[in-house]
C-alpha cells in the first residue's frame, strides 16, 4: 500500500500517482534534481587530480620558475571543480601535470649536468696529478 | 604488479637518499647537487637549505633544521601526508586524489613561496634570518 504524502490517501502498491490528490507517489530520489541554485555538483565519483602535492615538491626541490605554473594550475582545478567546470578543470589538471613534468625533467638535467661536471671534475685532477 | 616494483623503486631510492643524507651533511660535502638557482644566480631559492634541513633532522637537530629553511619545516608534514596519499591511490590503481583545498588557498600558498623566496634574499635584518642558516649566525 502507498500512501500518498500530500493527502494521505492509500494507493494501490504499484501506482505511481495518488489516485486521489494526482501528486507523483515516486521517492524523491527518483525525481529529476532541482537546478534552482545554479551550482552544478559535479558527478559523484569523478576525481579530477591536482597534483597539488608534486606541483610543491617540483617548485620547492627542483626548479622554481617552471614549479609555479603547476601550483597555479593545481588551484584552478579545485576552483574549476567548485564551480561546476568539470571539462575546465580537467584541463588545469592536465597542465599542472605537464608542468610538473617539466619542473621534474628541468631538476633531472640539473641533476645529471651537475653530475656529469662534477665526474669531469674528479677525472681533470687526476690527469694533473 | 608492476605498480608494485615501480613503488618498491622509488622507496628504495628514497631510502637510499636518506642514508645519504644521515652520514653526509650537505652543507660540506660534495656528493649533493646544488640548488640550480643558487648555482646560476647566487639567489636562493625557496627551496634552499632543504637538504641541509633533511640532513638535521635526521640528526635529530631540529632547531638547526628550522634554520636551514623554515618553510620547508612548515610544509614537511603535509608533503609527507599527501606524498603517502599519492602513493596509496597509486598502488591500488586509481588515480592521482584531489586533495579538496579551496583553490585561493593554494594560490595563497603559492604567493607565500614566491615571497618567501624572494625575501630570504634581502640582506639585512630580520630578513637575513630567512637565509640558510641565517638564524644560527645569531
Amino acid at each position: 500500500m502507498a500512501v500518498c504524502p500530500q493527502c494521505g490517501f492509500s494507493n494501490a502498491d504499484n501506482a505511481t500517482f495518488c489516485t486521489h490528490c494526482g501528486r507523483s507517489l515516486q521517492s524523491p530520489a527518483a525525481a529529476p534534481p532541482l537546478q534552482a541554485t545554479g551550482v552544478v555538483v559535479p558527478p559523484i565519483g569523478t576525481t579530477i587530480p591536482n597534483y597539488l602535492v608534486f606541483a610543491i615538491l617540483t617548485t620547492v626541490l627542483c626548479c622554481l620558475p617552471t614549479g609555479i605554473p603547476a601550483i597555479i594550475y593545481a588551484s584552478q582545478v579545485n576552483t574549476k571543480l567548485q564551480l561546476g567546470d568539470v571539462a575546465g578543470a580537467q584541463a588545469a589538471s592536465n597542465n599542472a601535470k605537464m608542468w610538473c613534468w617539466i619542473s621534474f625533467g628541468l631538476g633531472l638535467v640539473m641533476f645529471v649536468g651537475y653530475g656529469l661536471v662534477a665526474t669531469l671534475g674528479v677525472i681533470g685532477s687526476l690527469h694533473r696529478r | 604488479m608492476f605498480r608494485r616494483i615501480v613503488a618498491a623503486g622509488i622507496l628504495v631510492l628514497l631510502a637510499g637518499g636518506l642514508v645519504l643524507l644521515r652520514i653526509y651533511n650537505p652543507a660540506t660535502s660534495t656528493i649533493f647537487p646544488p640548488c640550480p638557482i643558487h648555482y646560476l644566480t647566487g639567489w636562493y631559492c625557496p627551496g634552499c637549505g632543504s637538504l641541509r634541513a633533511i640532513h638535521q633532522l635526521l640528526l635529530g637537530n631540529v632547531g638547526a633544521a628550522w634554520a636551514m629553511n623554515p618553510l620547508s619545516m612548515l610544509l614537511f608534514p603535509f608533503l609527507t601526508y599527501g606524498l603517502s596519499r599519492e602513493a596509496i591511490s597509486y598502488l591500488r590503481g586509481q588515480p592521482s586524489p584531489q586533495f579538496a583545498v579551496p583553490g585561493a588557498c593554494i594560490r595563497a600558498l603559492c604567493a607565500l613561496i614566491v615571497l618567501f623566496g624572494i625575501v630570504r634574499n634581502l640582506p639585512f635584518h630580520p630578513f637575513d634570518l630567512l637565509a640558510p642558516g641565517g638564524m644560527l649566525k645569531f
